[in-house]
């Protein structure tokens, strides 16, 4: 992999920035269970992807509009309380994916990168993504350092959350939206349908084996940084999509890891 | 208006797109309605995202699709019962790491050989595409999962609607749920050919959720969401066909919009 | 008369070497009430599932004359399903139609008549889960009653039941026991229980078993409730304080 190439480069500090949004989200992720959240969210941006080149606008904030309309539409959906949540989710990501293909293969007609919108362009991002992806970690490494506590607290005692006050009720939002924006520039990377692949397979793993949420966060961002670079290897020798080299690799640690884990 | 109707079905393309499709659908309707009944939509995502590796390995080799999704779908199901079962994790965690790992692989597979297979094809259908043998074996397949409802309807609804009291009554819970598990992997098969792994999952949840809104009681709702399901395919086509448009594609937004549809109307609490 | 249920040193728990109930040991005649009276999480639950042979680990004897029918609490059941109360009724009939056979005509009619008993027959094509919590209440008993069994066990059927309910639930009790079924009732009520004719005391191991006249003494009752028990003024009387689980 020659290591001087501007995208090689910018392909390898973008693998860093989102190792370490792996590490500080991620790890929530894991720990309060939005693992589907997060899956939806990048599954649900995929017909906002796919309007961002012939639009000539950045594809993350298509991605981002796509996303929230998903996220108000579940939203939505759940209020009229004629559909349980998770059938909410479910049509609202089949819609989106149904949306997807119809403007990618007749509307504006560029079926070739539909392969890209699902699997990522990690070795053609720009500067712009990069700053847009440096700029969700710095977000979400600041709402981490003030919300870390509630966020905890939430998870496992939310009567104790409760008293906590104000800072309680604003707290899981942020960790929403945090995640949404950290979705989005991932899926540039890796592609709609593989967010989780960089987002939760990385902290899953951690997770077996670590007990305290610091130790989590720290792991799992140095083993995401190593699956990210180990990923952009695979995906430029073997000529395959970085998103899916990464997931494979994740996986293949996961499955590593909890067969000693368990046997132990 | 006629010839709007009848003139896309004319020919034998068509013919056995609409056969393929009414067929799934008469069998995603009902079964649509237990998933929802059990609140199994994330299996149902799950399993049809996760058996892609099956499917591509199987369109690689040149063996049947059928072949492939049904071994895909037994690794899926296997997978995601593994990883479902940690308790260290939650079961949506290790769910999702399954899924993403499993369609990852998929992926892998079929873009790094030298002929890359029809990607797209496997993830969203080639509904113009079935041959007649394919829509034999989608009828074989939904014909099994209809009547095994049929048979097991008494014992689903006891086991759903009051897990407590059921062993009492006849059925054991957790038992009909893996049946209907197992039904919904049989469903998903019948239905990737022409849907393709993304889509299929449309056909089992839209109509189903549409039928529960309006329907008052079980029996009711599974015809009616069969019914909307082949109304769905129908439609589908007719768009493809006249707007030039992916046919699975429109065929899953045709049963969502349906779906869209019902949210409006009012909702039936008892009997006329 | 003859024993319709019977317990020797019955025992039992969901993980080995942690018993939930032991000791359980009472026989019970045709037509009779019975009474199970304990704490939440002493053991009544979990007794009903020993009958019902659904208790995964389970030493001791019981013997029954018939399977049990079995109406637990009305919370646990899907209020949000596509079923009309006559459905909910016809459930009862279940366990005795072969899969391939629609639900028979006697069946239907006998659902029928049974709704009736309950004083429910124009609610019969009402949405279950629009009745209210003690229609709910007298829909599950008529289901059970379908099951034409000559035991019944009720788990807490009193709880959060309206007026009319209750005392509709009561006289279809004072029936019952008069066509010689065996009904176990689980209750917090201690004032319910006096009027019934037998009383099991259950606080993990059985605490009494006997007429009320005999168990519900102070000194039983504190046994088997701890510190859920009030003692009103006058000493002999004593109301156990219910405890919900959240």
């Amino acid at each position: 992999m020659p290591l001087d190439a501007p995208f090689i480069q910018r392909a390898l500090i973008e693998a860093l920035l989102l190792s370490g949004l792996a590490g500080v989200l991620g790890s929530w992720i894991v720990l309060r269970r939005f693992a589907f959240f997060a899956h939806g969210v990048g599954t649900a941006a995929f017909p906002g992807l796919v309007v961002a080149g012939p639009a000539g606008v950045a594809p993350q904030l298509t991605g981002l509009a796509a996303a929230l309309l998903y996220a108000g539409g579940v939203e939505w959906l759940g209020r009229t309380r004629r559909v349980a949540t998770d059938a909410a989710t479910g049509l609202a990501l089949v819609a989106a994916l149904a949306i997807g293909v119809i403007l990618a293969s007749d509307v504006f007609e560029a079926p070739a990168s539909v392969d890209r919108l699902l699997f990522g362009s990690l070795l053609g991002l720009s500067d712009r993504d990069l700053w847009l992806t440096a700029a969700a970690l710095a977000v979400a490494l600041v709402l981490d350092l003030r919300l870390r506590r509630s966020w905890l607290t939430q998870g496992f005692d939310p009567a104790t959350a409760r008293a906590l006050g104000v800072r309680a009720a604003v707290a899981d939002p942020l960790l929403l939206v945090a995640i949404v924006l950290a979705c989005v520039v991932a899926l540039d990377a890796v592609g709609a349908l593989l967010v989780t692949a960089v987002l939760v397979i990385p902290a899953a793993t951690v997770r077996l084996v670590a007990p305290s949420v610091p130790t989590l966060q720290a792991g799992t961002a140095a083993l995401a940084a190593v699956e990210g670079v180990g990923g952009l290897w695979l995906a430029y020798e073997l000529n395959i999509g970085p998103g899916p080299a990464i997931a494979v690799l994740g996986g293949s640690v996961f499955a590593l890891v909890a067969a000693v884990s368990r046997w132990r | 208006m006629i010839d709007w109707l009848l003139d896309p079905f004319s020919g034998s393309l068509m013919q056995r797109a609409l056969a393929e499709v009414l067929v799934v659908a008469l069998a995603c309707g009902p079964l649509g309605v237990w998933v929802l009944l059990y609140r199994q939509s994330y299996a149902a995502e799950s399993i049809s995202h996760a058996m892609l590796p099956g499917l591509v390995v199987a369109s690689l080799a040149g063996a049947s699709l059928l072949v492939g999704a049904i071994g895909g779908v037994l690794v899926a199901a296997l997978a995601i019962a593994l990883a479902s079962r940690d308790e260290r994790l939650g079961g949506d965690v290790g769910v999702a790491v399954a899924i993403s790992a499993l369609f990852g692989l998929g992926a892998v597979l079929a873009l790094s050989p030298d002929v890359p297979a029809r990607l797209g094809e496997l993830l969203f259908g080639d509904l113009l595409g079935v041959t007649g043998r394919d829509v034999v074996e989608a009828a074989v397949l939904a014909a099994v999962v209809a009547v095994a409802l049929a048979l097991a309807h008494r014992r689903l609804a006891l086991s759903a609607f009051d897990p407590a009291a059921a062993p009492s009554l006849g059925a054991r819970p957790g038992r009909w749920e893996l049946v209907l598990l197992a039904l919904l992997a049989l469903c998903t098969v019948a239905a990737v050919r022409g849907m393709g792994n993304l889509l299929a999952v449309a056909l089992i949840l839209a109509p189903a959720a549409g039928a529960l809104n309006l329907a008052p009681r079980l029996p009711i709702a599974l015809a009616l969401a069969a019914a909307l399901a082949a109304l769905a395919g129908v439609l589908g086509l007719l768009a493809s066909y006249h707007w030039h448009v992916a046919a699975g594609a429109s065929v899953a937004l045709a049963a969502i919009a349906l779906f869209a549809v019902t949210l409006v109307l009012p909702r039936r609490r008892t009997l006329a | 008369m003859a024993v319709i249920v019977r317990a020797e040193n019955l025992a039992g728990g969901y993980a080995p070497g942690a018993d939930a109930i032991t000791g359980v040991s009472f026989a019970l005649e045709a037509g009779t009430i019975a009474a199970v009276l304990g704490p939440n999480g002493g053991g009544k639950t979990t007794l009903f599932r020993a009958l019902l042979g659904e208790l995964p680990l389970r030493r001791g004897t019981v013997e029954l004359a018939a399977r049990p029918a079995y109406v637990p609490q009305t919370d646990r059941t899907r209020h949000d399903f596509p079923v009309s109360a006559l459905d909910v009724v016809l459930m009862g009939a279940y366990a005795r139609t072969p899969a391939w056979r629609r639900v028979a005509r006697a069946d239907r009619d006998a659902a029928r008549a049974t709704l009736e008993r309950v004083g429910l027959a124009d609610h019969a094509r009402r949405h279950f889960g629009a009745l209210s919590g003690g229609q709910r209440q007298r829909v599950l008993i008529a289901r059970a009653l379908l099951q034409d069994s000559r035991v019944i066990l009720l788990d807490e059927p009193l709880s959060g039941v309206d007026a009319t309910s209750a005392a509709r639930i009561d006289e279809l009790f004072a029936q019952l026991r008069a066509d010689g079924r065996v009904l176990l009732v689980a209750t917090h009520d201690v004032e319910q229980a006096r009027r019934w004719d037998q009383v099991v005391c259950l606080h993990g191991r059985q605490v009494a078993f006997g007429p009320p006249a005999a168990t519900l003494t102070t000194d039983v009752l504190r046994r088997t409730y701890g510190d859920e028990l009030v003692i009103l003024a006058g000493g002999d009387r004593a109301i156990a304080v219910e405890h919900h689980a959240h």
